[in-house]
């Protein structure tokens, strides 16, 4: 029982370390944010803003999956569910603007 | 908590003991599979009967047995009920549910209070959909019910909120059953059952799961915008406000399409069980077989525009759906290949479940070469809303699935009663529903292309279409006479028939291990899995000797079973929301009460049973070793996903269409927001920090961040309030334009996630008050809470960016 | 026997292909054909459609045959019936592989044509001789208008043979769709957004034309008519519709319309000359069209004073009102309007 409950609960001698990561993670969400806003302020970036953002979001995004939601940490299993469903979800979205845009310029 | 006694002498069936109220409160697997099985039974006549009135009224042309309006509602409702309420449930909730469990050697599902309320949900959404028939305003726009058809100005009247309110509520259950059998296969398997062990029934349901998660969300998302258009006056579907009701048809495929695989499935499964055990011989290609349901599971998400070949999408997009759609042809080509190459060479039974399977084979294989037919864009445009649809859809659905289910049902009725189904009665069954189908739906291919649109109430005489019509008629009446002889074989071999013993089909997997029926706590030792086929393995000896030692678990005595306990909280939490929704629709004054209802027995239901403490072992996969809760709520985030994306892609599709402001460029105010946006996520901060302090057993630390996680989430949630009162006072309104209703839309659902986040955290800080985890291992609850809460932080992360930074953004 | 039976089950379904096959391509028989082509379009899908029945056929019947020799070459009898151990498995990868990149080939064949039809059915500049005709379709009938030619007509549209027509499409209520089965093919309309259908029709005749998507209570009752006509027809046609109404000659058509200018109708119908609504049906050539409402009634006397008395009962929920005439009121309106040829 007790290894089940250390595989299930993750409790181990890594776990000390942990805290700091979380603390450098909010760190980087807060900065990254800070550049986002910044960027959607420059004129000159307009060109380039939405392939910019995709990045820094994408970032924290991953940022927060990873290490709050310990995918980085924890079993392959929950990896397995989650990505599968944000492709399909990214596919969606993608596919969805794409048809709906075309639609509305008349193709 | 059934503590059962040392020595098991009496095997008792899951179906005895307990009367009504034990029906009404089961958390039983076997027995909520027996409940969907009788609700589909009755819908299933329902459905058969709508179906049969509507061929009367085609029997002759020009005939007047039906009003216009009748005629519509019927069939409206034969499409939505036999999809809804008969082959998705039945394939979702009698066979996956009684069988999976079974196959993997498992006592019961994930969570088995959580099965009984998505059983629950299910019957009230059912009865919701079909209310209308008691004032005669049944649901009346088709099964797909096309917006802007359904907008209140050209369906005013309560039909079509019947309809939605109907497709709603039973459209939680759904995902609530999908979640929980989900988490079961992935976490639930007996010890040594992997993946590539696992029974091919197991692999196509899993697969059903995962596309009831991904597929539902859309359609809970148009069904939301349709009922914002009716009640509140938006504009999603109406082109006058710069929308368009293709909307609608988008966001219903994508739910449509994967849902005729949802549909599908669980017949594939059926099918690969039951040609080998009645064939004799292993599954051909298991691997194959197993991938390519998993490749038809995720083609099956990227078709759903070849339903719209014909609304003028452009060559390019025509082209693209026609290639994904013919591609599904190859996985499935395989599996039919697979199915007979299983036959070749073994040795047949020809029982009554075999029989089924074998006209699954042709009459699905007609049903997937007419598909081929309308994936060709320009013969779409021939076929489409003609009959020739009609008889390609019953063909894969009557002629595919239905088959496949019955043999189901005869392969698996002696393990759900312990009675077999008498055989002769089967095969008089078979050849009149075979015939009988062939008469109704072949000459329908005809029809329709000679020229006979769909959900005509009438067609003139002159057409060529009166005898095609009339032979359809007749062979109709010969499938409802058929469908009787099943109900006599139920009822004669119910009390009288033989006595089929634990294993009648010389069967292969763990079901045919235990006895029929099966008693409450399914296997008295958690079989140990050395092999493909395990049981069969086991009866007649390995193809290689096992890898691993001999299961030490048989010699072992049992002490205790732990059995889910029964909880009356299901009944009242689904009974919570169907109050909420009929309210919303009829009578606001109940909202309030089923509200009230539904949040008070969740959190009833949630500390039901405080003296349990076993129930974190019982929570530990025996396969995986990973918690099942966790495991859950990252299925329901996979799902939540799908929803937030198609409302994020509404938002971007309608972005920059308005005809009048405030617009986003206009109106949004960044500064606050990049505040409320620090809060939320220094809030995911704190969240993770109380949950390491719980994990640590540090509970005084934990309660502390949980209670900041609350405030700043408050914090969040106050911003919001104060954003959207700012906007309604500069004049942009639910009603003012596409940005006004996409925005509030998007930005109100997540923030109604961060209430309810905040709100399970509060009920969580009073848990801890209570002391409640001093239990080992309860603490994976706040951890289950905090993957929700980040997920929640997540999804503002993107809507931050697409709505408030690329505010300026304008469409090339 | 059961393999006897499933034999003639396939027998019959063959030949139920074949026979609908070859009977279906009778227009007198079957008016709404699709294997009657009588247009370019129509041919080209047909063409694609042939192609997918015989690689669907062959299909079927390969999988039809391997099933018949399993049951007649693995069945056990009864007496044999009981449990036996499996025997062992052996997988052919050449087989997995055959049955994997054959139906892919066979896919490729069909696609390669069938897409290039995609394309040059939906081309985005269409000939510059076609005939541009607007299509309004409304519940629960469809208004077609010639803006080069001034004409305004209903439920019935003329076109010149051997000429493209392009037909724009849009709606002012919901989604209707747009069918001519032996012209090829339907388009949706879909409201706020126009969309169109090119073809050119080969050969004169009358053709049935019908509403495919669900519009709502009388969907059943919104067909139409073509009519494919030569040069001079046409054009005998085109002369007669761009013209004014006739004058009443005859005693009850005079008092008809006073009748008609007199009452309710001119709030939504328009005659060219005493009213313009734009509600319902343009009626000033009326008695030229050989049907009405929907096309679902021949235009005789009879039928159409049973239509003004009561339209619902013809066509339930038909938004033209019952106008409570009676008597010779009634015969004079019927008369007038049967007098605008």
């Amino acid at each position: 029982m007790t290894s089940q409950a250390e595989t299930a609960g993750g409790v181990g001698p890594q776990h000390q370390s942990r805290t700091l990561a979380y603390l450098v993670v909010a760190g980087l969400l807060a900065i990254l944010t800070a550049m986002e806003v910044w960027a959607s302020y420059i004129h000159a970036l307009r060109p380039i803003l939405v392939p910019l953002l995709v990045v820094l979001s994408g970032a924290k995004f991953a940022l927060v999956v990873l290490f709050y939601m310990h995918l980085h940490y924890d079993s392959w299993t929950f990896s397995a569910i989650f990505l599968p469903a944000l492709l399909i979800a990214v596919i969606v979205v993608i596919s969805l603007v794409a048809l709906m845009v075309r639609f509305f310029a008349g193709f | 908590m059934v503590a059962l006694p040392k020595e098991i002498t009496v095997e008792e069936s899951y179906l005895e003991g307990g009367g009504l109220w034990g029906w009404l409160t089961t958390t039983d697997h076997k027995r909520i599979g027996v409940l969907y099985g009788l609700t589909t039974l009755v819908f299933l006549l329902i459905g058969g009967i709508e179906a049969l009135l509507m061929r009367i009224q085609l029997a002759r042309p020009d005939n007047t047995f039906l009003s216009a309006h009748l005629y519509n509602e019927m069939f409206t409702m034969h499409g939505t009920t036999m999809i809804f309420l008969v082959v998705m449930p039945v394939g979702l909730g009698f066979f996956a549910n009684f069988i999976v469990p079974l196959q993997i050697g498992a006592r019961d599902v994930a969570f088995p209070r959580l099965n009984a309320l998505s059983y629950w949900i299910f019957l009230f959404g059912a009865l919701v959909l079909n209310a209308g028939w008691l004032a005669n305003v049944a649901p009346n726009a088709g099964w797909f019910g096309y917006a802007n058809l359904t907008e209140s100005y050209y369906s005013p009247g309560l039909n079509i909120d019947f309809w939605t309110l109907g497709l709603l509520i039973s459209g939680v259950g759904s995902v609530m059953a999908a979640v929980n059998l989900l988490a079961t296969v992935i976490n639930m398997r007996a010890p040594g059952m992997t993946f590539m062990r696992m029974p091919l029934f197991v692999w196509s349901v899993m697969v059903m799961f995962v596309l009831i998660l991904v597929a539902f969300p859309p359609l809970t998302v148009g069904l939301i915008f349709l009922m914002m258009d009716r009640f509140f006056g938006t504009h999603f579907y109406r082109a006058v406000a710069g929308a368009t009701p293709l909307l609608w048809q988008h966001l219903f495929w994508l739910f449509g399409h994967p849902e005729v695989y949802i549909m599908v499935l669980p017949a594939f499964g059926i099918m690969s069980e039951i040609v080998p055990t009645f064939s004799r011989k292993p599954l051909y290609g298991y691997p194959v077989m197993a991938y390519s349901t998993a490749l038809i599971g995720f083609l099956s998400y990227g078709v759903w525009a070849h339903h719209m070949f014909a609304v003028g999408m452009g060559p390019v997009a025509d082209s693209a759906f026609a290639l994904t759609s013919m591609l599904i042809a190859i996985p499935t080509g395989i599996k039919i290949f697979s199915w007979i190459a299983t036959m070749w060479g073994g040795d047949l039974k020809m029982k009554t479940p075999f029989l089924f399977a074998l006209a699954f084979l042709i009459q699905f294989t007609m049903g997937g070469l007419s598909g081929v037919m309308h994936a060709q864009p320009p013969i779409d445009l021939q076929q489409t809303d003609s009959y020739f649809v009609v008889a390609h859809f019953h063909y894969v659905l009557f002629g595919g699935a239905a088959f496949a289910l019955l043999g189901g049902l005869y392969y698996w009725w002696p393990k759900v009663t312990g009675r077999l189904l008498d055989e002769r009665l089967g095969r008089w069954n078979f050849w009149t529903i075979v015939i009988g189908f062939n008469l109704t739906f072949f000459p329908m291919h005809i029809m329709g292309a000679e020229g006979m649109p769909r959900r005509v109430y009438r067609y003139p005489g002159d057409m060529g279409l009166n005898s095609l019509n009339m032979l359809s008629t007749i062979g109709a009446f010969l499938m409802a006479f058929s469908v009787l002889i099943l109900l006599i074989n139920i009822y004669k071999t119910r009390r009288r028939g033989a006595v089929a013993g634990p294993d009648p089909w010389d069967g292969r997997t763990l079901e045919w291990s235990i006895p029929s029926p099966p008693p409450a706590y399914n296997f008295k030792n958690i079989p140990l899995v050395r092999a493909r086929d395990a049981f069969w393995r086991e009866k007649y000896g390995y193809e290689q000797p096992p890898t691993a030692a001999p299961a030490p678990a048989a010699a072992q005595a049992v002490e205790h079973i732990h059995m889910p306990p029964p909880s009356l909280y299901p009944i009242l939490i689904a009974a919570g929301i169907t109050m909420t929704g009929i309210g919303f629709m009829l009578w606001p004054r109940i909202v309030v009460t089923g509200l009230v209802l539904t949040v008070f027995s969740a959190i009833a239901m949630a500390f039901e049973y405080p003296e349990a403490g076993a129930e974190s072992e019982a929570s530990i996969g025996p396969a995986t070793g990973l918690d099942t809760r966790k495991v859950g709520i990252w299925c329901f985030i996979g799902s939540e996903s799908l929803f937030f994306a198609s409302l994020i892609a509404t938002y971007m599709i309608y972005k920059g269409r308005d005809l009048v402001g405030p617009t986003a460029e206009t109106i949004l105010n960044v500064p606050l927001t990049t505040t409320t946006t620090f809060v939320l996520l220094m809030s995911s901060l704190t969240m993770v920090l109380a949950q390491d302090a719980y994990r640590r057993t540090d509970r005084t630390w934990g309660l502390r961040w949980l209670f900041v996680t609350i405030v700043l989430g408050l914090i969040f949630l106050g911003g919001q309030v104060y954003e959207f009162a700012s906007f309604y006072h500069e004049g942009l309104t639910l009603q003012t334009n596409l940005f006004g209703e996409t925005f509030y839309t998007m930005v109100g659902f997540h923030g109604a996630h961060v209430a309810i986040g905040v709100i399970v955290l509060a009920v969580l800080a009073g848990a801890s008050l209570a002391g409640w985890f001093k239990v080992r291992n309860r603490d994976v609850a706040v951890e289950a809470a905090a993957l929700y809460w980040h997920f929640v932080d997540i999804v503002w992360v993107v809507i931050f960016s697409v709505v408030y930074l690329m505010r300026a953004i304008a469409k090339a | 026997m059961s393999s006897a039976s499933i034999r003639a089950a396939i027998h019959t379904l063959l030949a139920g292909v074949f026979a609908a096959l070859l009977s279906g391509c009778d227009p007198r028989r079957f008016p709404g054909s699709t294997f009657a082509p009588r247009s370019d379009m129509a041919h080209w899908v047909e063409a694609v459609y042939f192609e997918v029945i015989g690689w669907d056929g062959l299909i079927l019947i390969l999988i039809c045959v391997l099933v018949f020799l399993c049951l007649t070459r693995f069945s056990t009898r009864a007496s044999e019936d009981q449990p036996k151990p499996p025997p062992p498995h052996p997988e052919y990868l050449g087989l997995e592989v055959a049955w994997t990149v054959g139906p892919a080939l066979i896919l490729l064949f069909i696609a390669v044509p069938s897409l290039r039809i995609v394309f040059r059915t939906q081309q985005s500049a269409p000939p510059t001789n076609a005939l541009i005709i607007n299509v309004t379709a409304h519940q629960w009938w469809w208004q077609f208008d010639y803006p080069s030619m001034g004409i305004h007509t209903a439920n019935e549209v003329h076109i010149p043979v051997d000429r493209p027509v392009r037909f724009l499409l849009n709606s002012t209520d919901v989604i209707h769709s747009f069918w001519i089965p032996a012209m090829g093919g339907k388009r949706d309309v879909v409201p706020g957004h126009v969309n169109e259908l090119t073809f050119t029709p080969q050969v004169t005749g009358e053709y049935i034309g019908e509403c495919a998507e669900f519009c709502g209570l009388s969907h059943a009752n919104m067909r139409f008519r073509v009519f494919v006509q030569s040069r001079v027809a046409f054009d005998d046609w085109r002369a007669n519709q761009a013209g004014g109404p006739r004058l009443p000659t005859g005693g009850p058509a005079r008092a008809g319309e006073q009748v008609y200018v007199t009452s309710a109708c001119t709030t939504c119908h328009a005659i060219a000359g005493y009213s313009s609504g734009y509600i319902g049906p343009n009626l000033t050539h009326f008695a030229s069209r050989t049907t009405f409402a929907g096309s679902t009634l021949r235009n005789t006397p009879q039928n159409l004073a049973a239509w003004l008395e009561n339209p619902q009962a013809l066509k339930p929920g038909a938004q033209m009102p019952a106008l409570g005439l009676r008597g010779t009121e009634l015969n004079d309106l019927v008369a007038y309007l049967e007098s605008l040829k």
